[in-house]
């Protein structure tokens, strides 16, 4: 079919088509469904942002019942668990989430203005190497991914964390993105002994080279860095081959020690952009509900089983996209 | 034999101490046997003025020893050689206790004296263990965290609040599935496979070793500190009188912070307080400069409302904010607003107006969420019957705007020192000061 049907912005007609003929409450994953009650949910009707919050529901058949009659522009649920969810008051528990938005990670392949299968494949390639860094390093587990329609949302619902408050929350974002250059000074018995993130393949060092690999075998000749002049940006392109085949020590003697310091300590800020941190600090946040339309670009916002093989433009397209002329 | 409790006065035996503790008034009278212990240290100065006489001398002392080894470039370290002298160990963990209590009572857990107390402790038992043996040191360490950790795997979560609090950092611990990688075996068992050319048990030794483990009994017992100065405040408010001697200790404690602060010009008053004066822009942070550039349409809300609006309302009107430890209005040190409407909001605007496109030109309703948080509530002109409607946000922490605006941290060497933007501004018109003996800006 002709691409230019994809990522138009859904008219009310087919909104309500959305709503009444495919949409099904069954869509909604379990983990929302089993805390409707706990949850505010928060629609957007008018396409202006989610005006209409303090939202709750009962019972899921009045949740169905609203969607299904008032098919809104977008809907969303709070991260949060409350005892009172009318009044955000009696908090519980929150979400652990990250945010992956497509149109705003850095390093982006494409030029594309909103999103197109090329980034949104790269943020899916990010989504895979957080959730594995969540898995391996912090041992969390019942990790959710949803197909946001612009990008991804990890939703962890392990209850070790999910009492954690903004700081702790603020902590695993840095870590799992490598947002600080790990130390290389160690010291032992009175001596100290210099040993760089990349020759310690696990732990923090491991997880921060995983993330200067990939920032480096992305970078292109007009990526703009702090720090990182022309010059030195060129030979990293240059040199990094080495780097491809985790031939790290020839590559930092390539570009010089100085520089290659200079060169991560950019990197390491640039790997803030990965994720919203603003999402995952956010005890309150409201996220797109699974299953709802994201009507701005006509795809289906849904939980992801298969994170391997999820394509979006197979997966995600709701059925009026292709009937439309 | 060294007791635990000369490390982790908290620890049992340390509480065993406190047990037999006896009667509060009898700690500021002289003590013969703690003299004779502080006279008899190796290499101590034995100068009158240096020797504690009593345990309350001794509290004094031991906070005293932190604050002028952090501020003090001529710090004379045989003035406290006691203090590295275990045998004082009776006397060191009552002083301790007392501290904490004097601290809590007066001033509670969030105080700069509660965070000098805490960090003090931290501080004090790294150098104390510096000076053991490797063996002893690697000994003492494995009984206290014995104690500490019930659990032979440890998963980080459990570290819940020392990483809240910031005190260790998620990158600092090794973990494997969410466990604390601490032992030897647990280490070869989980990474030896990964670690090619190089033998693991050293490796394990550089990373981990004591240093991981030091780190983490030092970290614990530097919030189970916090921790007692809370529960103390927590208990005080049910009792009536607090005891003399602690209100007297702490008014000590008090006298050595206010020391700490050197007074550098006319913008500090006599007990090291930072008094109001016009803004000096050259003084500004990185992040702060970079707002006043104009920002780009993404993250110029937040940019202007959460986190340039209290920058600059705190840095003009009460620059001390965070040494204070109290709430404040706008009002009680702009009473009339003067400056608030002739300085404060027209900056804001000018740096509203900055952005691309301007924050004011498609989000008039921004200028209410200024007032908001200056604390005049929802309304669109600042007005004093509506103070108080709303808090006067307390400006953003560097971590926080790490979070929030990555964007805008592009931090210098002055930042290697300081926590807030705030303090980076308190920072450096202190230096400024400092260099050019005349500051810019006026009294107020
Ligand atoms: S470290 Fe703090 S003061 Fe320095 S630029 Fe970053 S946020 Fe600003
Ligand atoms: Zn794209």
């Amino acid at each position: 079919m002709d691409e230019n049907h994809f990522l138009k912005p859904a008219s009310t007609e087919e909104r309500r088509l959305y709503y009444r003929e495919e949409w099904n409450i069954e869509d909604i994953p379990d983990f929302i469904k089993n805390s409707v009650d706990k949850r505010e949910f928060g629609f957007d009707h008018l396409g202006r942002g989610p005006n209409d919050r303090y939202r709750v529901f009962r019972s899921l058949d009045l949740l169905r019942k609203f969607l299904r009659y008032r098919t809104p522009f977008a809907a969303y649920s709070s991260v949060a668990f409350y005892e009172k969810p009318q009044r955000r008051d009696g908090w519980i528990k929150s979400e652990v989430v990250f945010d992956v938005d497509a149109k705003d990670i850095p390093l982006r392949k494409c030029n594309c203005e909103g999103v197109c299968d090329v980034c949104l494949n790269q943020a899916r390639e990010i989504v895979c190497s957080l959730m594995d860094i969540l898995k391996g390093d912090l041992g969390l587990n019942d990790i959710h991914v949803i197909y946001s329609g612009r990008g991804y949302h990890l939703r962890v619902l392990d209850e070790s964390v999910m009492k954690v408050n903004s700081d702790v929350r603020g902590q695993i974002v840095k870590y799992i993105i490598g947002a600080e250059v790990p130390q290389s000074e160690y010291g032992s018995d009175g001596v100290t002994y210099k040993l760089e993130h990349f020759s310690l393949p696990f732990g923090y060092p491991q997880v921060f080279t995983e993330r200067v690999k990939y920032a480096i075998l992305h970078l292109t000749e007009s990526t703009e860095m702090d720090g990182v002049n022309n010059k030195l940006l060129k030979d990293v392109i240059k040199y990094r081959e080495f780097i491809n085949n985790d031939e790290w020590g020839l590559f930092r003697g390539k570009v010089g020690p100085i520089r290659y310091q200079r060169l991560i300590k950019s990197i390491a800020s640039l790997n803030m952009g990965w994720v919203d941190a603003k999402v995952s600090i956010d005890l309150k946040r409201i996220l797109r509900l699974p299953s709802s339309l994201h009507s701005m670009v006509s795809m289906k916002c849904m939980e992801v089983n298969n994170l391997e093989n999820f394509d979006p433009f197979q997966d995600a397209v709701p059925r009026f996209v292709y009937e439309r002329k | 034999m060294v007791s635990v409790a000369f490390i982790n006065p908290l620890s049992d035996e340390g509480r065993q101490i406190v047990r037999e503790m006896g009667n509060l008034d009898l700690f500021r009278e002289d003590n013969a046997k703690l003299i004779d212990l502080v006279i008899h240290t190796r290499l101590q100065d034995i100068s009158e003025e240096f020797i504690p006489h009593n345990y309350v001398d001794l509290a004094v002392k031991r906070l005293e020893w932190y604050i002028r080894k952090k501020n003090d470039p001529n710090f004379n370290y045989n003035k406290y050689s006691f203090l590295f002298n275990y045998d004082i160990t009776r006397f060191d963990v009552i002083s301790f206790y007392l501290l904490c209590q004097a601290v809590g009572v007066k001033f509670g857990p969030n105080s700069r004296e509660s965070r000098a107390m805490v960090e003090s402790q931290g501080k004090l038992m790294q150098s104390r263990l510096s000076e053991f043996s490797r063996i002893d040191r690697e000994d003492l360490i494995k009984k206290i965290l014995d104690s500490l950790l019930s659990d032979e795997k440890v998963k980080w979560t459990f570290f819940e609040d020392i990483l809240s609090s910031r005190k260790l950092k998620l990158e600092d611990l090794v973990m494997d599935h969410g466990d604390i990688i601490l032992n030897r075996e647990d280490f070869i068992e989980s990474f030896s496979s990964k670690i090619e050319h190089r033998d693991p048990d050293k490796i394990y030794n550089m990373m981990i070793g004591d240093k991981v483990k030091e780190l983490i009994m030092n970290r614990m017992i530097m919030q189970k500190t916090e921790d007692y100065i809370y529960k103390v405040q927590q208990k005080s408010k049910r009792e009536i009188e607090p005891n003399p001697l602690l209100l007297e200790l702490a008014e000590k404690v008090s006298t050595v912070l206010s020391e700490s602060f050197p007074s550098y010009g006319h913008k500090v008053g006599g007990n090291g307080e930072i008094k109001a004066a016009p803004l000096n822009p050259n003084a500004f942070p990185p992040c702060v400069k970079l707002v006043l550039e104009g920002m780009k349409s993404g993250g110029r809300n937040d940019a202007i409302i959460l986190f340039f609006t209290p920058f600059v309302s705190y840095a003009r009107l009460y620059p001390d904010i965070f040494r204070k430890n109290v709430t404040v209005k706008v009002s009680d040190v702009d009473p009339n607003l003067s400056v608030v409407q002739n300085e404060i909001l027209p900056l804001i605007y000018g740096a509203a107006e900055q952005c691309t496109p301007p924050l004011f030109d498609d989000q008039p309703q921004e200028k209410i969420n200024i007032n908001a948080k200056l604390g005049f509530g929802m309304h669109a002109v600042v007005e004093l019957k509506h103070e108080g409607e709303s808090i006067w946000y307390t400006p953003m922490s560097c971590e926080k705007v790490k979070l929030h605006l990555p964007s805008l941290c592009k931090p210098d060497k002055t930042c290697k020192r300081i926590g807030n933007p705030l303090s980076y501004y308190i920072r450096k018109l202190w230096e400024s000061d400092e260099t050019n003996g005349n500051p810019e800006g006026n009294e107020d």
